[in-house]
């Protein structure tokens, strides 16, 4: 079982024995021991998930790593925070995935499914109209401008999102866009702050503090 | 680590480049920084009705009245400001002059003024305020002299004057040279600081990050490769194309 670790805040190690870890292409910086990389094109998933990823674009461009030893990570200088799932479903933009390995399964997910409030964040966000989903029990690691901020979400507290800062959520979320339109909006004394996305259920939401 | 709602912290950084406030009063904030909340806060534009009282006491400076909202409610508010370091300063019963972009919010009992120098504000009274920086700030005492651009700003002491290189002055006299900018080594003019007090210096003479959106490509292109560089010449090409 692959192990994740942070050298530092920019920097990710993965201990592998026999493992086969995918990554962001081109973001494996240094290795000790022997691996194997090539491109990857199912990322242990079906042939028609590939198609998929290809034909909506949320084409993880992946290669992955198999063999044993330890691998280093790093992207363009920016932050990465390894997140733990267990068992829930991570809903993340493929441009924003460092790292995970087989023991998540990953999917493309049109946010149509979610209704028009999926769409709508979609297009707040600036995420378009599909998602990557990893699903499963095991480590993925993600990448920001600055350290990611994990907020907690619970029945009985929702979370307000900047839709700008928004990277992804994990867990029994659900999202609905919060408009904030008033007369003041219209003559250009908005707060600022006219759409917002509203998060609740349980579970927990990765924001960065950069507005993309 | 994850934060709760309990376990954010009440007036802190969350790291370099985020900061949450536990808000139960109204206090001015930067437009569009609020990047999370909690609880039921609502974010209104100055001078809308409802708050003009408080604005007349603390907001003094017509020019910047766009670039500032009141945040009013219960709850906790999470700020961050395009990848710029946040720092918090405590004033007590003193005068902190700052870059206007670079105040991120403030205290309502803190009065808020168009200081003198174009592109200044200045902070006066008892209270705290959020600046952000482009890269962490350096505390320097006078007498010192600062570049213009990493100059963050200054707190309780006088009014700075500029200072030139004497070579300078001497290349304006030879007025062939200094229009050529032969003789120009880019420091040639300083801001001088004399008496006591406190100078702000951030870590880069490059402004906050975030400005807009072309300084931050130009910012990015270095780290783009070959074909990245080909791939944004064609994506620019499509969009002038489309916009003809």
């Amino acid at each position: 079982m692959p192990s994740y670790s942070l050298t530092n805040e920019k920097l990710l190690q993965v201990v592998a024995q026999n493992d086969e870890i995918y990554s962001k292409r081109g973001s494996m910086i240094a290795y000790k021991g022997s691996f194997n990389f090539a491109r990857a094109h199912l990322i242990g998933g079906s042939i028609q998930q590939a198609a998929m990823r290809a034909v909506t674009r949320e084409g993880l461009q992946l290669m992955s790593a198999t063999g044993s030893g330890e691998i280093y990570y790093a992207h363009l200088g920016k932050f990465i925070t390894i997140i733990s799932l267990n068992g829930e479903t991570m809903y993340v933009e493929s441009d924003s995935v460092i790292a995970f390995d087989k023991r998540l399964r990953a999917d493309t997910m049109f946010l149509g499914n979610q209704g028009i409030q999926g769409l709508i964040r979609g297009a707040t966000a600036g995420q378009g109209l599909f998602t990557t989903t990893l699903s499963g029990r095991g480590e993925l690691a993600i990448i920001s401008d600055g350290n990611a901020i994990a907020l907690d979400v619970t029945s009985d507290r929702t979370l307000f999102v900047d839709p700008n800062a928004y990277i992804g959520h994990k867990g029994q979320l659900t999202s609905t866009t919060v408009f904030d339109v008033s007369w003041k909006n219209l003559i250009g004394q908005g707060s600022g702050e006219s759409f917002q996305l509203k998060f609740t259920g349980t579970g927990t939401v990765y924001i960065q503090a950069s507005e993309r | 680590m994850t934060y709760t709602y309990e376990s954010l912290p009440a007036y802190d950084n969350l790291n370099r480049f985020s900061f949450a406030i536990d808000v139960h009063d109204s206090m001015f904030i930067r437009k569009g920084k609020m990047i999370a909340y909690y609880g039921n806060l609502r974010f209104e534009a100055l001078g809308s009705g409802v708050f003009d009282m408080l604005v007349q006491h603390a907001f003094n400076a017509p020019l910047y009245v766009n670039d500032f909202v009141i945040v009013t409610g219960q709850g906790k508010l999470v700020l961050g400001d395009n990848y710029n370091d946040i720092n918090s300063y405590d004033l007590d019963n003193g005068a902190l002059t700052v870059k206007s972009n670079h105040v991120l919010g403030f205290d309502k009992n803190l009065e808020c003024k168009e200081s003198m120098l174009k592109g200044y504000l200045t902070l006066l009274g008892t209270g705290r305020f959020l600046a952000s920086s482009n890269g962490p700030v350096l505390f320097l005492e006078p007498p010192c002299r600062v570049d213009e651009q990493a100059l963050l700003g200054w707190a309780d002491v006088p009014s700075p004057y500029y200072h030139h290189d004497y070579s300078y002055i001497k290349s304006v006299a030879s007025a062939v040279g200094s229009m050529m900018g032969l003789t120009s080594t880019g420091e040639e003019r300083q801001v001088d600081f004399a008496g006591t007090g406190n100078v702000l210096v951030q870590s880069t003479e490059l402004g906050l990050l975030g400005q807009s959106a072309l300084s931050d490509i130009l910012a990015r292109m270095t780290g783009l490769h070959q074909n990245e560089l080909q791939q944004l010449q064609a994506a620019v090409a499509a969009r002038l194309g489309m916009t003809r």
